[in-house]
């Protein structure tokens, strides 16, 4: 049986009534211990005795055609086969469905991958891949980098509303300055790995991949296969944060080399493909305008960019995604703009748009506060708009305003002193503010559940936990739901044959898989009442006994066999009707210093409000990742280009810097009490990109409070700011 | 990895011998020609590994200075020169991690002659002495330019000699991801004069910078190097981690820090 809801309506805070306080307490992942002691099996991980391994062979050069001469290589030891059959040419982007781009004989980008080499073992592989000779026709008509681009792809529409220019000229204070980010890496710790088997028409592949539904499709399409015979299993994903949204080329090469020579075959990245052939976080150039009147109030926001990306490929990154709704101002103005270039896909990157969308914007509220002599949370708070400032329609739930109080409060922002007051011998230090704002999405998904007589559970989906936790808050809600233990609940994900879910991507994963689940559960409470004998609302359900309707038995005797539920979660109305994001307020402290330029960060604190938090613990860990993401944006990360010929040079996790240890001081996370009702049946809101966005531009704002540079080209390396103190 | 020929001699006159194969290389502690051969960036018919010749290893007092094998690790050179020399102690415990220190040779590093290694600092500053399987070279004269030094074909660093300051500090500034000096600077006290040599910075590697010597052997204080302008940066490196102008600051500052820990 399935129970069904289309999300038109508010639905009542049931996860408010149930009594067993399994939900929102911190509970550690169910599935910790395994990946701390290597009993997770990872893509790359399943033995497989005859199972053959394949090498990605990589364009050395970065525009032109090539060919492959396999009997180069034939006679090397453990030589099996060298394939070009299907390659992308990148992988496919998030929710795409459809297959990514396959374009032949063609190179675009130089370490596009072109071909797979595959042998014995992976030592053999890797030789082979090296030595394969390539007879490339090459074209010198590249375009490395946007500045030398010859094709700039306009916004069609770009949206304007009332005269930008006028308010600008008109306001008593006002900025217009530009802002720079270079392009970013996922790098996930996990890199890229597909094992496939092929059994007659029946295909098998275990990977490495965020979104199942999508990937099975998107594979299916790119071998010209039905997706029926296709099986996709990622139990344990080491890190996605977008990296894994799309099929990717190991998973397709994979598959056509098993198909061509009956085995198995394994195709993992090496982190230097993972650099140069996932897809990058495009570099930006914004230009931001912001016009106030003399009452503090925003009359105009202006949000213009300049990114990059490969021809044809269909992906933008939503640069000012947040800057629509978060600020009041009558007159509005956007523009975007993409150079075509022969550098790697652009796509999407944890938290795509905000991620250094905010960091322009909320970089210049800081410098309009600066200019009109407001505190920067006054003006913020000042400028919350009552309905959306573009289209009009209520918000959900939006506690902006008090996500920067309490944090304020909780941060001491009462202490915050002018540029260069507080010295610590060659230390100056400041500290910084920045709004998070993410826009909340709801994406159809079904999870079946079943209650055992024995007082257990068990949650099926081909959900994902991508590292962020949706074990444990899967059977959390479950066990809530039901009134068992959450250690009686067992969850199963990362199967196709299991009921298709969301998938892990853009923040949705916990509300809309986990609105399935509770759906599944909820399904079985009814039942579970009319054996009882009383209505769903009367039913109490609490450590395998259920209450109601003055009857209290143990949950064995009402049932006699298994109950089994599949929850399935539509979008509806509400998904249109009302605007929904999660809010929240980044505080940083930092340390600069004034002989070399460095930052330290000392401190930050994020507020944060996402609707009803499922797993305190969990979430916490979320909106860390976002912090020690804001650090690196703000501080460290940063593609580089040859500029000759596009190629990421720093292709590593030696030159690419990604926070450590040392990097990261102590993050305190504080929630604030929310339940989104109009968001689905849980009113929980998403989490994991929220953490990050608006998190590096408190930290540069703090760079500024300290010693009074203005970091406007990020990252802000210690050169970048001894150059202006 | 490709085929080739791996021979481990127990005396340095075999290894010496076996160098004379054409294309043959020697083989210390591998932390850069490991690398490099996976890259196919050297591609050598023949390696000769230095680790098992026991008459290269070790520390040991040498008059009134430090014999050092060539084939030591960084990990033993900063355990054994502790007591004996702090500052280089200090600098081989701060050379990238503990699997490169358990690894990486003293011998190997001033042979390759990086310019972002550390220990061509320390042993351009402590009047180092580069002892070969042929000659001895002092560091003054060894230290060429970017990866180049005065060995000749074949020839092994077998040993390097330091004399002990007064007293000395290595003052790095790491990049954070790979830990190689971005700058760094070794700052050495000898009764008749100071020595201050710098890594990381210049385009030409490892070198003196003599100004700040004069000065330091002058008036032996931090705010000595104050009234010395840095540098030129144009002959600094420029790269993703930093401009020349950068790095030439970093001198300075360096130098400034080394003086006033020491």
């Amino acid at each position: 049986m399935t129970e069904h809801l289309k999300m038109d309506e508010v639905q009542p805070r049931l996860l408010d009534e149930t009594t067993q306080g399994a939900i929102h307490r911190p509970m550690p992942r169910p599935e910790g211990p395994l990946k701390v002691s290597g009993r997770a099996t990872y893509a790359a991980e399943w033995k497989m005795d005859n199972a053959a391994n394949g090498v990605l062979v990589r364009a050395a050069i970065p525009k032109g055609h090539y060919k492959v001469d396999a009997s180069s290589v034939e006679a090397m030891p453990g030589f099996l086969g060298v394939y070009t059959d299907r390659m992308p040419r990148n992988a496919a982007q998030g929710t795409m469905n459809t297959n990514p781009a396959q374009i032949g004989d063609e190179i675009q980008y130089l370490g596009q991958p072109i071909a797979v080499a595959v042998a014995e073992t992976f030592e053999q592989a890797r030789d082979i891949a090296a030595a394969l000779k390539i007879d490339y026709d090459r074209d010198d008509d590249v375009a490395a980098g946007p500045d030398t681009a010859q094709q700039v792809n306009e916004k069609d529409d770009p949206f304007d509303q009332g005269d930008l220019d006028r308010a600008m000229a008109d306001a008593a204070h006002s900025v217009d300055a530009t802002y720079t980010t270079k392009g970013h890496n996922s790098a996930a710790m996990e890199p890229h790995a597909a094992l496939a088997v092929w059994d007659g028409d029946k295909l098998t592949v275990r990977a490495s991949l965020q979104m199942l539904g999508y990937n099975r499709n998107e594979l299916a399409d790119s071998l010209g296969i039905d997706a029926e015979n296709l099986r996709l299993l990622s139990p344990y994903i080491g890190g996605g944060f977008g990296s894994k949204l799309g099929i990717s080329p190991e998973a397709i090469a994979a598959s056509v080399a098993a198909k061509e020579l009956g085995r198995p075959v394994r195709v993992v990245m090496t982190r230097n493909n993972v650099f140069e052939t996932v897809v990058r976080r495009t570099e930006t150039r914004q230009r931001l305008r912001l016009a106030l009147d003399a009452d503090g109030k925003l009359t105009g926001i202006g949000q213009e960019n300049w990114q990059s990306n490969l021809p044809e490929e269909p992906f933008a990154e939503p640069v000012d995604l947040a800057t629509h709704f978060l600020y009041a101002g009558a007159n509005r103005r956007y523009g975007q703009h993409i150079a075509i270039v022969n550098r790697s896909a652009a796509g999407s990157v944890r938290a795509p748009g905000e991620a250094v969308g905010m960091l322009a914007l909320e970089n210049a509220m800081d410098e309009l506060a600066e200019a009109a002599g407001i505190d920067p949370i006054d003006l913020r708070v000042a400028n919350i708009p009552e309905t959306h400032p573009e289209n009009g329609k209520p918000f959900s739930s939006r506690s902006l305003a008090e996500c920067l109080r309490q944090g304020a409060e909780a941060f001491g922002w009462s202490a915050r002193q002018a540029p260069g007051a507080r010295r610590e011998g060659e230390w100056l230090i400041g500290m910084g503010v920045a709004s998070a704002a993410r826009t909340n999405i709801l994406q159809e998904s079904k999870a079946r559940v079943t209650l055992n007589p024995d007082g257990t559970a068990l949650v099926e989906t081909d959900m994902t936990d991508i590292g962020t936790g949706t074990y444990a808050i899967l059977g959390q809600i479950a066990a809530e739901m039901l009134g068992l233990p959450p250690e009686k609940v067992t969850v199963e994900l990362g199967d196709t044959d299991l009921p298709k879910a969301s998938g892990s991507g853009g923040s949705w994963g916990a509300a809309s898989a986990g609105s399935a689940v509770f759906l599944g559960a909820k399904g079985i409470r009814r039942r579970l009442a009319e054996r009882l004998g009383c209505t769903p609302e009367d039913l109490r359900l609490q450590d395998g006994v259920a209450t109601g309707g003055n009857n209290r038995r143990p949950l064995a005797e009402l049932m006699d066999a298994p109950l089994s539920e599949i929850g399935h979660l539509e979008t509806g109305a509400k998904s249109n009707d009302v605007h929904q994001a999660g809010y929240g307020a980044h505080f940083a402290e930092v340390a600069v210093n004034t002989v070399t330029g460095e930052v330290r960060v000392r401190r930050m604190l994020a507020a944060m409000a996402a609707g009803r938090i499922l797993n305190e613990q969990t979430a916490r860990s979320q909106v860390w990742g976002g912090q020690i993401w804001g650090i690196g944006t703000a501080l460290t990360e940063g593609l580089d280009h040859d500029p000759r010929t596009g190629h990421i040079v720093n292709n590593d996790l030696a030159e690419y810097h990604v926070p450590v240890n040392l990097d990261v001081p102590d993050l305190d996370v504080i929630f604030v009490e929310e339940r989104d009702d109009d968001a689905n049946p849980i009113q929980a809101k998403g989490i994991g990109e929220l953490g990050l966005s608006g998190a590096g531009a408190a930290i540069t704002n703090a760079i500024y409070n300290a010693c009074g540079v203005r970091v406007r080209d990020y990252p802000a390396t210690p050169d970048r700011i001894f150059s202006h103190l | 990895m490709y085929d080739f020929e791996f021979e481990r001699p127990r005396s340095i006159a075999d290894a010496v011998k076996a160098l004379k194969t054409e294309e043959a290389i020697a083989f210390s502690g591998g932390q850069t020609l490991m690398p490099t051969m996976k890259q196919r960036l050297a591609m050598p018919s023949k390696v000769v590994s230095l680790t098992a010749i026991e008459e290269m290893r070790g520390v040991r007092q040498d008059g009134s200075g430090i014999w050092i094998g060539g084939a030591t690790t960084h990990a033993t050179v900063a355990r054994e020169t502790k007591d004996s020399y702090p500052a280089l102690s200090s600098l081989a415990a701060r050379i990238g991690d503990p699997a490169v220190r358990a690894r990486g040779t003293i011998g190997g590093s001033v042979a390759n002659n990086d310019p972002s290694a550390c220990y061509p600092a320390g042993v351009l500053a402590s009047r180092g002495v580069i002892v070969t399987d042929r000659r001895e070279i002092p560091a003054d004269d060894f230290f060429e330019g970017m990866f180049m030094t005065a060995l000749e074909e074949g020839e092994i660093v077998t040993a390097v000699k330091v004399e002990v300051p007064e007293t000395a500090h290595y003052a790095k500034f790491i990049q954070p991801a790979s830990r190689f000096p971005l700058t760094a600077v070794f700052v050495a006290k000898y009764g008749d004069g100071v020595r201050v040599a710098v890594t990381g910075a210049s385009e030409s590697g490892v070198f003196r910078w003599t100004e700040a010597e004069d000065a330091l052997s002058g008036d032996w204080s931090a705010d000595a190097v104050d009234g010395l302008s840095a540098p030129d940066g144009s002959d600094m490196i420029s790269d993703l981690h930093g401009t020349g102008d950068y790095r030439a600051h970093l001198v300075k500052v360096m130098t400034k820090r080394a003086v006033a820990a020491c």
